[in-house]
């Protein structure tokens, strides 16, 4: 459905992703994680069309992107990763901005952003100002935003992050859900509890460069570690975690 | 041993300014004068100096004005002497006494949220080693400093070109200096109180009103004072006339009359009811200084302490109410998703947004204060009205009142705004979207309703159909033209791309919006007049309206398919380069 041939992105001559190539098939859940400054926030640009590949091509159903971006980014939802929304807008007004511009019907956006900010607990929210939310309902408008034109295709980039535990668990039985339901679901997140609970399938990167891509669990028989964070250990960091945590407790006292 | 002492003054003052106590003074003063709002990279981050350079222009626009009313050559050759100008320039002087309050109102009212501590200062203040009563005396300060900055800007311009003005037409560079002198404390003074006033007004309210409601009215009363201020100085040209009736006019309550009463007793010339008037702007200013230090002392506590059980405000609900306006607009003149949307978006920015409220307030300002000359001068004895045409200044109004919108409006498309929040419109937008379409509509929704059915029906009631028909037909294709041209290589949605850079042509655009308005306003206004009791006029005013049509349909059908596709840059790339290729010879 979605195919990434070959991506590769640099900044002045610096290359942030170098070759990366995956794909995601309906009913796939296709978690994404590497550590900061690894291409995953950039790669995420990259699939959603909002930045340009240096090199390889974003495919969707056989065709580059570019082909037909607008038809393209009908059929995706996008939750991108800073809740960057108009502080000035209420919840319900940017809602129905974005609703109109993806085209929905006036009965059909009012009906469902109804039903949508009610069960994400925003309907008595829905006419303060944005500026006024905290961050886990920003979060929420922008998961209301990517959910409200039922998209065959969804990026989540870090979308728990300032959810309350409730919506956290409802959002991840929503991904496991939508994932069954037959959607392309890339999830994109620092939190590996979540991706192990969530994905099917994983991408692991490192310094722009693909480590590790398959199902979860043919990656964990291959590092030969069974939690999530104990085989993204072995194959991205490079740091001793406990010394660190040690030297910082040091300096703290230090002086 | 001097040099010591300046040195040891220095070492004091730079001591001084290093303190807990000076950094919150900064910080507070910056948080009033750039609002509350989250500026996010690449943008326009000179609120402040935009502010301060934009508040002092209507007063210096009108002072020009009066250049050509007191020349004495001008006089000469109209055959005029003017006996007494400081008698004669009373009117003159109430109405710049009138405007330095109404502007500094104004900016008052816009920074009625800022004025106090809010919820970001409370969690960023409050556990730090810091007492209370540190940041109740940093934010007093900040707010004094306010206003005696914005009485000194807002009066900067028209302190100098006004008594300029008048002393022309007597050639004494000391009655200059001493009209000068008076005018300056005045209307000084006048700002003063009228930003305290409002200050008093907030701290009031905060107090008598339980602190819910407060922030559920603070929209409603502050478009009450603004509407109170704006009447002021509309009908400003209506006061002086009747000083004559004191003290039995009610004109004696109002605070502009105190502070001509100032004027006149510092001078020494005023009657014993101004000079009664003048003792009362004395008491008044002092009143309020005071008043609004006891009364901030008091609603300070209670603000600050309840700061951290406010909830969010609920300022977007405001616009609820026009929701159904919306969908009217999108059943006829919003044609597409696109449109509707980029619409609502547009309008919500420039009626939320400190910054673009600023600007289109400030152009709005200008615009009414232009105006109010203008009608001013239709009523003016010297040039009555015939009561068979309308007067050219009469028709001059509504075109004034549209230049001055319409420029407005598209200078604030420029202001970008939360542009880390544009992947909204990146994300969802075509870049085939008609941008020039949707601007245009947003700017003419801001004058053709009103000038449609008000100054329109009201030619046509007072000076016949005939008349009301040409004002529709000045009324409709000008500003639309004035729209095309204003967006002619606009390929952007407003407020989504970051600040354009200022280049050797900004002043000559400059130079352009100021010969344009004398062509669109004053010029057209002329033609107009002359176009109700002369055919030749009437086929030049319709031949230039279809002239103008033609060239500006040819200016945007010159403009490339990838020109006019949408751009989030700040200078996009032209879609066609043209080679110079004789660069190498």
């Amino acid at each position: 459905m979605l195919e990434a041939s070959a991506l590769s992105k640099s900044y002045a001559s610096i290359p942030a992703v170098s070759n990366v190539s995956f794909s995601l098939e309906p009913g796939q859940v296709l978690g994404c994680l590497g550590p900061n400054g690894s291409g995953k926030s950039t790669t995420v640009k990259m699939l959603t069309g909002l930045l340009q590949p240096t090199r390889g091509k974003v495919l969707f159903r056989g065709e580059d992107i570019r082909e037909d971006l607008a038809g393209f980014r009908k059929c995706l939802g996008y939750v991108p990763e800073e809740p960057n929304l108009y502080p000035y807008l209420s919840g319900r007004e940017y809602l129905e901005i974005i609703a109109i511009l993806r085209g929905m019907s006036p009965a059909r956006r009012g009906a469902r952003l109804d039903a949508l900010l009610n069960l994400f607990a925003m309907y008595s929210h829905r006419d303060g100002v944005i500026g006024s939310y905290s961050k886990g309902m920003r979060q929420r408008i922008l998961l209301i935003a990517a959910l409200m034109d039922n998209p065959p295709i969804l990026i989540l980039d870090e979308p728990m992050s300032g959810l309350d535990a409730t919506t956290a668990l409802i959002l991840k039985n929503l991904i496991k859900g939508l994932g069954r339901q037959g959607r392309a679901v890339f999830y994109c997140s620092h939190v590996m509890e979540v991706v192990e609970q969530v994905c099917s399938h994983l991408l692991i990167l490192r310094k722009g460069d693909v480590v590790a891509s398959g199902t979860m669990e043919s990656i964990q028989q291959n590092a030969n570690y069974s939690p999530l964070e104990q085989t993204f250990m072995h194959l991205v960091e490079e740091v001793d975690t406990d010394q660190v945590s040690g030297e910082i407790i040091a300096a703290m006292d230090s002086g | 041993m001097k040099c010591t002492r300046w040195q040891a003054m220095r070492a004091t003052w730079t001591a001084l300014l290093s303190t807990p106590f000076a950094y919150a003074v900064r910080l507070f003063l910056g948080r009033i004068l750039h609002g509350p709002g989250d500026s996010g990279e690449g943008e326009l981050t000179l609120s402040a100096g935009l502010i301060l350079a934009l508040l002092p222009l209507p007063g210096a626009f009108y002072a020009v004005f009066l250049f050509e009313q007191y020349s004495t050559l001008l006089q000469w050759m109209r055959g005029e002497h003017i006996a007494d100008p400081v008698a004669a320039a009373m009117p003159e002087e109430y109405f710049f006494i009138v405007l330095s309050m109404v502007v500094t109102g104004v900016v008052a009212v816009w920074r009625w949220e800022a004025i106090f501590p809010d919820r970001r200062d409370y969690a960023n203040l409050v556990h730090l080693p810091l007492g209370t009563s540190t940041i109740f005396l940093a934010n007093l300060i900040a707010v004094f400093t306010l206003a005696l900055i914005l009485a000194i800007d807002v009066n900067l311009g028209s302190a100098l070109l006004f008594p300029l003005a008048i002393g022309a037409s007597v050639n004494s560079f000391a009655f200059f200096v001493q009209f000068a002198w008076v005018h300056a404390r005045v209307v000084f003074g006048a700002s003063l109180f009228s930003f305290l006033a409002v200050f008093l007004t907030v701290g009031l309210l905060m107090l008598l009103l339980p602190y819910r409601l407060f922030r559920k009215l603070s929209l409603y009363l502050r478009s009450a004072i603004v509407g109170c201020l704006v009447a002021a100085l509309a009908t400003s040209f209506a006061v002086p006339s009747a000083l004559r009736n004191l003290p039995d006019d009610p004109v004696k309550w109002l605070p502009p009359v105190w502070f001509l009463g100032l004027a006149q007793l510092i001078r020494q010339g005023a009657s014993s009811h101004m000079a009664a008037m003048g003792r009362i702007a004395v008491v008044g200013l002092s009143v309020v200084t005071l008043g609004s230090v006891l009364i901030y002392a008091i609603s300070y506590r209670r603000c600050f302490a309840r700061t951290a059980e406010a909830t969010g405000n609920s300022r977007g609900s405001a616009l609820q109410s026009f929701r159904w306006l919306y969908k009217v607009l999108d059943h006829t003149v919003l044609t597409s998703p696109f449109q509707r949307a980029g619409y609502r978006f547009v309008m919500s920015t420039l009626f939320r947004n400190d910054q673009h409220s600023l600007i289109l307030g400030g152009f709005s300002g200008l615009g009414i204060v232009l105006a109010s000359q203008f009608l001013f001068s239709s009523f003016d004895p010297r040039h009555p009205l015939t009561g068979h045409l309308p007067p050219p200044h009469l028709l001059a109004i509504p075109l004034i009142l549209s230049y001055s919108v319409m420029v407005g409006v598209r200078l604030a498309f420029e202001i970008p705004t939360e542009l880390r929040a544009n992947w909204s419109f990146r994300f969802n937008v075509d870049a085939n979207s008609e941008g020039v379409s949707l601007a245009l509509k947003v700017m003419l929704s801001f004058v053709w309703p009103w000038s449609i059915t008000i100054a329109v029906t009201l030619c046509a009631l007072f000076w016949g159909v005939r008349a009301g028909l040409l004002e529709g037909f000045v009324l409709v294709l000008w500003p639309y033209l004035l729209g095309r041209i204003l967006l002619l290589h606009f390929r952007k949605i407003p407020f989504t791309c970051p600040a354009p850079r200022f280049r050797e042509s900004a002043i000559v655009v400059g130079i352009a919006f100021v010969l344009g308005f004398f062509a669109f306003a004053i010029a057209t206004a002329y033609l107009e007049y002359w176009a109700m009791f002369d055919p030749v006029a009437m086929a030049v005013l319709i031949g230039i309206g279809g002239a103008s049509w033609y060239a500006v349909s040819r200016l945007h059908a010159d403009v490339s398919e990838l020109d006019r596709e949408i751009t989030f840059e700040a200078d996009p790339q032209s879609g066609l380069e043209l080679l110079d290729l004789n660069r190498g010879r």
